[in-house]
């Protein structure tokens, strides 16, 4: 077996949250013992609720927060105590607002430049060409270089949070939302993108994305997360086909396809959301689930293991 | 009986760029006017530019800019912001442009209501939490006291719309309101928002590349290019029969669920929206039609092709199907 891209053994993050001067401070869950792999050259797809801890999951992947607990291998080797540069050139992100992740006070091709500049061992010319290349690669023109991200479009903006990423040409790309800004034509032409250099350089991908369709094109397998834990992850073709947990089945009837007349659909999850402090006994989705039985409200539902993954729930028992 | 909301040949330059060429559209009261086109093509600088909220060095210009049958073209900054956040509301694209990271939540949301309204603090609280529920966020009273960094992008988004809802607007303009939300979420504010256009004839500007949304919720479609709106139609009647080239481009690149290959190219218009320079005449997507021809760089018309359907193109009606 070859070392995996990404592997993740029971990590865990919590949050305090201050509540003011006397309410004790909040204590929240965002992943709670997660663990898997992804194998070099694939792309896990992680969906899941607003909240249910996504970014957090895909910031200690990239060493940007701390675990509370479990550990993370990048590339077969532990994150904590890598050096920043070497773990730069192994690991970069895309994330969902470029708006802020942008520096407004820099033109378009120093953003670009960073990753390399911090590297201290490139010589201009060989950053000059390189963000020539990263620029023409995501479609921006040497103009669109010179300016500033507050001159560019939302969906230019994340084009540049794309080309800064591929500059160093990394093995592994954790996209938070990457395309959730742009139209669908940009969209598609960054997501073939992806898919080429992904086959040309043989890149790892984490792919965040609420936009199933969009998931459902690249990912060669996909997480579901809800409320901190990753209730099924399967192969991506045999989800989308079979889905076995019922969130994952309400999340699949929420897509909106462009039929017109077909209104805005009500998949039964009730109108309250989750309260990521207050997780709910035994299986958490159990109070807004369409299936809920008896057991659900008390008992844990254990992992199980199917041909093409694995899920959590009392029916796939 | 004129529309809610009535623009009439608004441009938009920031010094060589026009970002908007002479857009014409129409809100009414209790419709969704849906806005689409692809990045770059001038949706969000209309909602800017109907809202007074330009960027420095952006110059408006107009025809007709009308709210309730009042020309606000001529407002200056304090009329606007009375109307702004009160009568007329606007969920931006980028949460953290509106939300004050120095301010908690509940701050930020109460003062609105005591800006326009002076509506007493507590009142004012009472309002916040309600709202806030209604987006769907749990433990709202945790959240008001919350700062916007400490919320996930779902949740800032959340707050936004319900900041925006608080002085019950007649207009709402909406940005991308919900795409940093999951499909679950959005199907519950989407929800929220038209039953909010039933009870109180809310009228929607909603901009989103989401097709799925806009063909689920839209009354009309106005479909931008480079500034400008090629072509507009009620939403049945648009993807029923999509006329001009940029549209069906557009149609034919969503990835639709259950029909989408892994690794096989998505459809993809070539190329990008190009820049327009100040001057400009003729098709802005002829680089990029397959029916392009020399008629294109002239000045072009607009037509009817149908019922309440107009669009921006030499092509014969009918022609390319
Ligand atoms: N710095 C922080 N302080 C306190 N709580 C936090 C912090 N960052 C995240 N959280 C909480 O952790 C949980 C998970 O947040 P996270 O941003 O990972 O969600 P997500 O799945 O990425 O959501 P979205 O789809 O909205 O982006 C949320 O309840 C959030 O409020
Ligand atoms: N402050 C500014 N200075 C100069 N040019 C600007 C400014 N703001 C916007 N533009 C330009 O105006 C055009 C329209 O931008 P706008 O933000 O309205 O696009 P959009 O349709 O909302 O795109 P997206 O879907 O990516 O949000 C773009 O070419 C952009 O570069
Ligand atoms: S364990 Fe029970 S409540 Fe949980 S998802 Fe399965 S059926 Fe629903
Ligand atoms: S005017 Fe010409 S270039 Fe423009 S869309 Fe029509 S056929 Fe194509
Ligand atoms: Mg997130
Ligand atoms: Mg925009």
């Amino acid at each position: 077996m070859s070392t995996p891209a990404i592997e993740v053994r029971g990590l865990r993050r919590e949050f305090r949250a201050s509540q003011g001067l006397f309410a004790p401070p909040r204590r929240v869950v965002a992943v709670d013992d997660v663990s898997f792999s992804v194998p070099a050259g694939s792309v896990l797809g992680v969906v899941g609720e607003s909240g249910c801890g996504k970014t957090t999951l895909a910031r200690m992947i990239l060493g940007l927060l701390e675990p509370s607990g479990g550990e993370v291998l990048v590339d077969g080797k532990r994150l904590e105590g890598m050096d920043r540069r070497a773990r730069a050139r192994l690991i970069q992100p895309v994330f969902q607002d470029p708006f802020s992740s942008l520096n407004p006070r820099r033109r378009v091709r120093d953003i670009i430049a960073m990753p390399l500049v911090a590297q201290g061992n490139v010589t201009t010319s060989e950053i000059d060409r390189r963000v020539a290349e990263s620029l023409e690669r995501v479609g921006l023109s040497t103009e669109q270089g010179t300016r500033f991200p507050s001159q560019l479009s939302g969906g230019q903006r994340q084009r540049v949070a794309i080309a800064r990423a591929l500059v160093l040409r990394p093995r592994i790309v954790v996209c938070d939302e990457p395309t959730s800004a742009l139209d669908v034509s940009v969209q598609a032409q960054i997501l073939n993108l992806l898919a080429e250099l992904r086959r040309d350089l043989g890149l790892t991908y984490l792919f965040i994305s609420h936009n199933l369709a969009v998931v459902e094109h690249v990912a060669s397998e996909v997480a579901v997360m809800y409320l901190g834990r990753i209730v099924e992850k399967r192969e991506s073709e045999a989800l989308f086909r079979d889905p076995r947990h019922p969130y994952t089945r309400a999340l699949l009837d929420s897509v909106l396809t462009p039929e017109p007349g077909l209104g805005v659909p009500d998949v039964g999850l009730g109108d309250i959301m989750p309260d990521p402090a207050n997780i709910p006994s035994g299986c958490r989705f159990h109070p807004r689930c369409p299936a809920c039985f008896a057991p659900c409200a008390a008992t844990t539902p254990r992992i199980t293991s199917l041909e093409d993954g694995l899920v959590e729930c009392h029916l796939a028992g | 009986m004129s529309a809610l909301l009535e623009v009439d040949d608004l441009r938009v330059t920031f010094g060589g760029t026009a970002a908007v060429r002479g857009i014409s559209l129409t809100v009414e009261k209790g419709e969704t006017h849906c806005l689409v086109g692809e990045s770059g093509c001038g949706k969000s600088v209309t909602s800017l530019a109907v809202m007074g909220l330009l960027a420095k060095g952006g110059k408006r210009e107009a025809a007709r800019l009308s709210f309730a049958g009042d020309d606000i073209r001529y407002y200056d900054e304090k009329q606007m912001s009375r109307l702004r956040g009160d009568r007329m509301a606007m969920i931006f694209q980028e949460p953290m442009t509106s939300l004050n990271p120095a301010y908690t939540v509940g701050s930020q949301m109460t003062e609105v209501l005591r800006r326009h309204r002076g509506t007493p603090r507590a009142q004012a609280v009472d309002r916040a939490v309600e709202l806030l529920t209604r987006v769907g966020i749990t433990a709202p009273g945790l959240r008001l006291g919350q700062f916007p960094h400490q919320l996930s992008g779902g949740l800032r988004q959340r707050v936004m719309i319900a900041m925006a809802l608080m002085c019950d607007p007649e207009l709402l303009i909406a940005d991308e309101p919900t795409t940093a939300l999951d499909v679950t979420v959005q199907a519950q504010i989407l929800r929220l928002l038209a039953e909010l256009q039933k009870d109180l004839g809310l009228g929607i500007l909603l901009i989103t590349h989401d097709l799925g949304i806009v063909a689920r919720v839209a009354d009309r479609v106005s479909v931008m290019y480079a500034g400008e709106v090629v072509e507009s139609a009620p939403t049945a009647e648009l993807f029923r029969a999509p006329r001009h080239p940029y549209t069906r481009g557009l149609l034919s690149c969503v990835p639709v669920p259950g029909k989408v290959k892994r690794d096989e190219p998505l459809g993809s218009i070539p190329g990008v929206v190009p820049r327009i320079p100040p001057g400009f005449i003729g098709c802005a997507f002829r680089d990029r039609c397959s029916f392009a021809e020399a008629a294109c760089a002239g000045p072009l018309p607009r037509r009817n092709v149908g019922p309440a359907h107009e669009m921006l193109c030499i092509l014969p009606e009918g022609a390319g199907a």
